[in-house]
This record gives C-alpha cells, structure tokens and sequence, in this order.
C-alpha cells in the first residue's frame, strides 16, 4: 500500500486537491511562508518586543490586540505538519539525518541550507508570498504577478545552478 | 441551489469551523507533498539541473487542478467567485522576489512549504533552512523602511493572464493547461536526455533512480493529461462574464485604487 514515491502528476492533483479546498471553505489559497514569519515574529516579541513594536511591518500582525498565530495560515501549517508527518511514518521514513549529495560535506551542506533559507525568508516576504502561496494559488488564479514569480524563481535558480552544482551532483 | 461557496463568505460555516477545516486542508497539503518527494532537498535541486521533471511536473499538475476547479465550479456557479480572495498583483517585488527566491531556492534545496513537511520527517538541514528562513524573513519586517517604497511599487490589483493577453478567460485557462501539459513531456524528455545512464542525484537508491517510476505510470498520467485539455477547451466556449459574475464593463476592475493603509496584508 505503501510507496514513498506516487507518480508526480497524481501527488500534485493532491496538491491541487489542498488548494481548492481551501477555495471552497475558506475562499482562499492556500499558503506557507506567512505562517513561517508569524512563528519567527512571535518568538522575536517574546524575546525582543521593543523590535517588533517598531516594525511598521509587523505591527499589523498585532493590530487590535490580535495574536499572530491564531490565523488561519498557522492552522494550514499544523495539518501541514501532521500530513507530512504521518505519511513519512506509515512508510517508514522518519529519520533524523541530513540530506546531501555525495561530494558535500554534512557541515558545507547546513551552511549553505542556511544561507538559502535566509534569502528566501527575505524574498518570500519582498514577493508576498512562496511558491505555495504566488506560484501555486496565484497560479491557478491566473494572476500576472503569480506567474512573473514562478517564472522567476526558476530563472534565478537555473541561473545559479551551476555556482553549487558541487552540494548536488 | 443554496450551497454557495467559499462556505465561510457565505456564511454556511463560522470563522471558528474555517479556522478547524484549515488543518486537514493542511494535512493533504503536506501528505501530497511527502508523496510528491518534496522532503527531500536532492529532488528539488534536481529540477534546477534539468536533472529531476519531479517538481515542475507536481507544480504543473497542482495549479491545472487548483485552476479547473476553481474556474470549473464558477462557471457552474457553486463557487461565488466575487467572493474568493484573489492574490493582488505587484509586478516589480514579485519579480526581483522571484529571482531572489530562486536563488535561495537551489542554494538552500527547499522552499518554505517543502522545508517545514521535510523538518516534520526528521531532516536536518531543513531545520537549519527553517532558522535561516525565520531570521530572513525577520530582516526583511524590522529594517522594512530601507525597502518599503520599493515593496509598495508597481501595484497592478487583481491582474489575470486572461486581460494581460486581452483573451477570454475560458482561453487563458486552456492555454494554461497547454503549457503544463508540454512543458511536463519536455522537462521529462529533457531528463531523460540530458542525464540518462548516469548516477542519480544523492546516495539513497530511491532517488539515484527516479526515472523508471513515472514511465509505468504514463498511462493514467495521459489520461489525466487528456481530461484536463478536454475540459480547459470546454472552457474556451463560455464568455469571461460566465466565470465572473461582477466584472464591470467600462472601467477594468482591476485597476484598484492604491491602498493608502500600506503594507498590504502579507497573507501569504
């Protein structure tokens, strides 16, 4: 019953499938960065408040007293959680290890995970959204700016391909 | 029919209920994407390299099935779409955030969605993505002046490819499936191409051969292919207003006044 690997067009229809749920219930797309922010805003303001009151950005995350992380992108991002969770158990692949290609070494590798995760924190805020949230829903949406990002996002990684071909192949 | 959606807009379920609903949308979201072997770094890379058609095949496919459905069930009027939070467009910051993300994305092997399922299944370097990911995104909203004007710039509201291309948008939605469907058979025949006989990316046999799976699943996945050309050029036949009940004639709807309340809300 189990295969970690289903064919890619039947595990994007299940994608596919995520997203227009969210249309018909919640009349929205789905998404991943916002929740991943409100979780790095909360515990900024929890350590450092004085910060985050004077962010113009993130004052809006606690406008009229709300908590950043009872939105209903924090919700998505715990089945989130639990989806990938569950389907990693049932076949058997919840391993704590560190994925690499062969001719990288285990601390090269987090370096350079750690720089990519810190441009794209960036970016994901500057474009709104992440490949869930632009490339995906604005996709499907038929929105320009959607698909100016997804067509971007793989220039931008073809583009710089070749500068770490060595973490990968 | 009275059971319109988006169900929370029209009121057949509370805030409380969208809010509970949200975690098995999630749930799918992330079991499709376990599936899809999005938790590993090695395959997204992959795609970077002409090497892997995994994750432009799963993008393809999960925007034509978001995009059929969505426009599918407003055209036959279950989904009020004058209802539905469409993604506003600002062409600039999507554009330099695009490259941006790119570039982050084959440095790093994950992009913020993939990150959090693969840390879920115990992976280490999506741990650290993660923490580079938080304090990225943390620069961005405590130094937000230095780029603020720029974030604001170019804003176009809700602009489809359909008033882009001035089509119909029945068409744009069939010229959508058009390029997915090519564009997976070239990236696939690409792979095959470019890096048949050689070693696969990463060590795990698993992902050394990922190119004999997809073969023995061609022919549903050519069915499936063929029932989404099948109803996008069903769509071609139905005017624009037959999706979107409210588009006003004279001035296009999507030249929204400038919100003067900046920043828009960073839902996504």
């Amino acid at each position: 019953m189990c295969s970690h690997r289903w064919p890619p067009v039947l595990a994007g229809i299940t994608i596919g499938i995520s997203m227009l749920a969210a249309y018909i219930i919640a009349g929205r797309g789905i998404g991943a960065s916002g929740a991943m922010t409100r979780f790095g805003v909360t515990l900024q303001d929890l350590f450092f408040p004085g910060l985050t009151k004077e962010s113009a950005y993130f004052a809006q995350y606690f406008a009229h007293g709300r908590f950043p992380l009872n939105n209903w992108l924090v919700y998505m991002m715990v089945g989130l959680i639990m989806g990938s969770f569950v389907a990693a158990r049932l076949c058997g692949e919840l391993r704590v290890e560190t994925l690499r290609g062969p001719n990288i070494s285990p601390a090269g590798r987090l370096g350079l995970a750690l720089v990519g995760g810190l441009l794209v924190g960036f970016a994901a805020r500057l474009a709104r959204g992440c490949t869930c949230g632009q490339a995906l829903v604005g996709g499907s949406e038929l929105s320009v700016g959607g698909w100016a990002f997804m067509v971007c996002v793989f220039a931008g990684g073809y583009a710089t391909a070749y500068l770490v071909r060595k973490q990968w192949i | 029919m009275d059971l319109i959606a988006p169900f929370v807009k029209t009121g057949v379920i509370s805030e409380t209920v969208n809010l509970v609903l949200a975690v098995p949308i999630g749930f799918l979201f992330g079991f499709g994407l376990f599936h899809a072997g999005f938790t590993d770094s090695r395959t997204i890379a992959g795609a970077f390299y002409l090497k892997d058609a995994t994750v432009p095949v799963v993008m393809f496919s999960a925007i034509v099935t978001g995009m059929l459905g969505l426009w599918g069930l407003s055209l036959v009027g279950f989904i009020d779409s004058a209802e539905v939070f469409f993604v506003p467009t600002y062409l600039m910051p999507a554009i330099v955030g695009g490259l941006l993300f790119g570039i982050g994305m084959v440095i790093g092997g994950y992009c913020p969605g993939t990150a959090v399922a693969s840390l879920a299944t115990g992976k280490l370097d999506a741990l650290v993505y993660f923490i580079g990911f938080l304090i990225g995104s943390l620069l961005f909203g405590d130094l937000f002046p230095l780029w603020a004007d720029f974030y604001r710039s170019d804003y176009r509201g809700v602009f489809r490819l359909d008033q882009l291309f001035d089509i119909s948008l029945g068409w744009a939605v069939f010229l959508v499936v058009v390029v997915a469907v090519l564009g997976s058979l070239v990236l696939r025949l690409a792979e095959r191409v470019l890096w048949r006989g050689r070693k696969g990316i990463g060590t795990t046999a698993e992902v050394a051969e990922p190119l004999s799976k997809p073969r023995r699943a061609f022919p549903v996945e050519a069915t499936l292919a063929v029932t989404a050309l099948l109803l996008g050029l069903a769509m071609v036949l139905f005017p624009t207003s037959a999706f979107i009940s409210d588009e006003p004639e004279a001035a296009p709807y999507y030249i929204i006044p400038k919100a003067s309340d900046e920043p828009q809300t960073p839902a996504k």
